[in-house]
């Protein structure tokens, strides 16, 4: 079981309130991702549940069990940090160890328990070597069977993948969505990143300024956004945002186009630009398109083998169907 | 190789220099603890001359090794420093954790923390014996005087009066005594050494990763726990510096033995050299040589710990 519900939860340090009255539930097995810029609260929000942080008023519940006021050992939930927080002088068995050792559990019980751990991890030949002697990645396997033995009811991850390299970060995502889909228990993960937001998430919780902004599976969100922010932060690269003479012909503020949903043309289109850079993924060319009106540059995705040039005249025609509406305070109009 | 031979050849006078500066004292030592040689003798004057013709052998050692103060003295340095150790790193680690929590006045209370570091060995002994540990004169003795004279005025009280007349008279302890001249120079280095040891430990708190506190939290660690599973080994290294360094400085302690009892029932090595080359230079080079051995023992014992430590 881990279920858990914010109740008007807040937080202040000293005068400024970084997280004004907030409700949230996240149901037993889910996968939240809290997703942000840095600074907008989320890691904030993942102590305050985790119990590291005092709430300043409103509840914290677990499994229709009021843990506001509970010490953090006692909430069954356990934590991944950024750092991995792994203790330096003691070998990966102890590490993992540590908390069922705290937990006065059998010594039978613990080898049992750290095996079936290592095994899933494949840590089992490091098991005798000390953090240090690990790389990025292993240390982080290391903190994350810390946390499976302890059986705890919910995982927390405070953006564990952020210190490892590109090519283990996509591998880690794997591991842990794995993972998730194989325990089937609630984990709440907090992420600047909208890329392993929207690969591992059941549900995202889009943060600003410690406030909510839009809660909802990956493809609500991107589909549907509430608001511009939410437009903006979700999907890559980033959604193009249009005022102007461009926006009130659509009877809206500022509208929005996704890269994606724009056809691009050599000899005629829309809109008229020039071409600035392009990036060539191979699988997608990303164009930067200078002098459209109300958005610039706009970046557009044409094919893998396209080939334009720096300087070059440029059609874009956007999706009529796919295009996202804003008003004047930037929430969505249908 | 030409490339090599210049930064050698630049090198030389320091290493020349520097073997000189260790080498002359240490074989003059040796030389002079296999001679004859006193400052003054009336009986034999061709003693007071260090020459080769006054050769003695091992009888400066076996001298020595047979005087009565010998054996006691390498009993008391090595009681005198493994209790000042003893007592810095337990002191030391305690304040260090009870200062390093952010309370009003951090600052001044760690500047006065710090400050008996910076009296003098001297001072500090003459402080501490005069003011401090006197027992008529000093604070001790008008502690204790003040407990027997409130003591007695309670005796007379009506009721409870029975109660203290049970109560002995306090005698307030003469530290220059025979029997606790050691204790009164343990206690007056301790109180000196403890501001060093709190410094580097605290400069080593500061560094503990939060982070990993609060995981031990979550994993249920309680506040002892933390203590010693965490803080304790993240101090290894430290304390092992502080034990290294103290112990080099307190098998040398000499102006406290001086100024508490002139030696009376406190000797070490180097006191027991001090003594001796008042006239015996020979035998005060043979215990210069064992005290060479012993701070050899000592270091070797300190290394490996050290090293094990510092390895980690």
């Amino acid at each position: 079981m881990g279920r858990i519900v914010l109740e008007h939860v807040t937080k202040s340090f000293g005068n400024t309130q970084v997280i004004p009255p907030l409700d949230l539930t996240i149901e037993d097995g889910e996968f939240a991702v809290f997703v942000g810029p840095s600074g907008c609260g989320k890691s904030t929000l993942l102590r305050l549940i985790a119990g590291l942080e005092d709430t300043t008023s409103g509840k914290v519940v677990i499994d229709d069990q009021d843990m506001t006021e509970i010490s953090p050992s006692k909430r069954g939930l356990a934590m991944v940090f950024q750092s991995y927080a792994l203790y330096p002088h003691m070998t990966v068995r102890k590490n993992i160890a540590f908390p069922m050792r705290m937990a006065g559990m059998s010594e039978e019980e613990q080898n049992k328990r750290i095996e079936t751990a290592a095994a899933s991890l494949n840590l089992t030949d490091y098991l005798d070597r000390k953090p240090g002697q690990l790389s990025g990645g292993q240390r982080q396997r290391v903190a994350i069977g810390r946390a499976i033995v302890r059986d705890p009811s919910a995982f927390l991850f405070d953006e564990p993948l952020s210190n490892l390299d590109a090519a283990l970060r996509v591998g880690m995502r794997l591991e842990i969505t794995e993972m998730h889909e194989r325990m089937q228990t609630t984990m709440i993960y907090v992420t600047h990143d909208q890329v392993e937001a929207m690969t591992m998430a059941n549900k995202i919780v889009v943060l600003q300024a410690g406030v909510i902004e839009q809660v909802g599976s990956p493809l609500e969100l991107y589909h549907k956004p509430r608001n511009k922010f939410v437009a903006g932060f979700i999907g890559s690269p980033k959604m193009n945002l249009i005022e102007g003479a461009e926006a009130k012909k659509h009877n809206a503020e500022t509208i929005g186009i996704r890269p994606e949903h724009v056809v691009v043309s050599n000899t005629d289109g829309l809109w008229k630009g020039t071409v600035g850079v392009a990036e060539h993924l191979g699988s997608d060319t990303f164009v930067h398109v200078h002098g459209i009106e109300g958005c610039d540059p706009m970046t557009v995705r044409a094919a893998g083998d396209a080939t334009f040039k720096h300087g070059e005249d440029i059609y874009l025609t956007p999706d009529e169907t796919q295009i996202h509406k804003f008003d004047a305070a930037g929430l969505r109009i249908e | 190789m030409s490339n090599r031979t210049l930064p050698r050849l630049l090198q030389s006078p320091a290493v020349f220099l520097l073997l000189i500066w260790m080498l002359v004292p240490l074989s003059m030592t040796l030389y002079f603890s296999f001679i004859r040689y006193v400052l003054n003798s009336l009986r034999k004057p061709e003693w007071t001359t260090p020459a080769l013709s006054n050769w003695r052998g091992f009888g400066n050692y076996e001298f020595v090794l047979k005087s009565k103060d010998f054996l006691f003295a390498i009993q008391n340095s090595l009681l005198i420093v493994c209790s000042i150790l003893f007592l810095t790193v337990i002191l030391g680690v305690l304040i260090a954790v009870l200062i390093n929590k952010s309370f009003p006045g951090q600052g001044i209370v760690r500047v006065l923390l710090i400050s008996p570091f910076f009296v003098m060995p001297a001072v500090n002994a003459v402080l501490w014996i005069n003011m401090i540990l006197d027992p008529v004169l000093g604070l001790q003795g008008i502690a204790v005087g003040g407990i027997n004279d409130m003591v007695d005025g309670l005796r007379a009280a009506p009721g409870i009066g029975w109660f203290f007349s049970l109560w002995p008279e306090l005698t307030p302890i003469s530290f220059r005594a025979t029997q606790t001249s050691a204790y009164a120079v343990i206690i007056m280095v301790t109180w000196q050494w403890t501001p060093f040891a709190v410094l580097i430990f605290m400069t080593s708190l500061q560094s503990e990763d939060q982070q990993q506190k609060e995981a031990a939290i979550l994993d249920g660690a309680s506040t002892w726990s933390q203590f010693r599973f965490l803080t304790l080994p993240h101090l290894g290294r430290p304390i092992a510096i502080v034990v290294m360094i103290q112990a080099i400085f307190h098998l040398s302690l000499y102006a406290e033995i001086e100024i508490v009892s002139r030696g009376n029932g406190n000797k070490n090595l180097p006191y027991l050299i001090g003594e001796f080359a008042n006239n015996n230079i020979g035998a005060a080079s043979a215990t210069g040589i064992f005290a060479v051995i012993l701070a050899n023992i000592v270091a070797i014992f300190l290394l490996r710990m050290v090293g094990k430590t510092l390895m980690e």
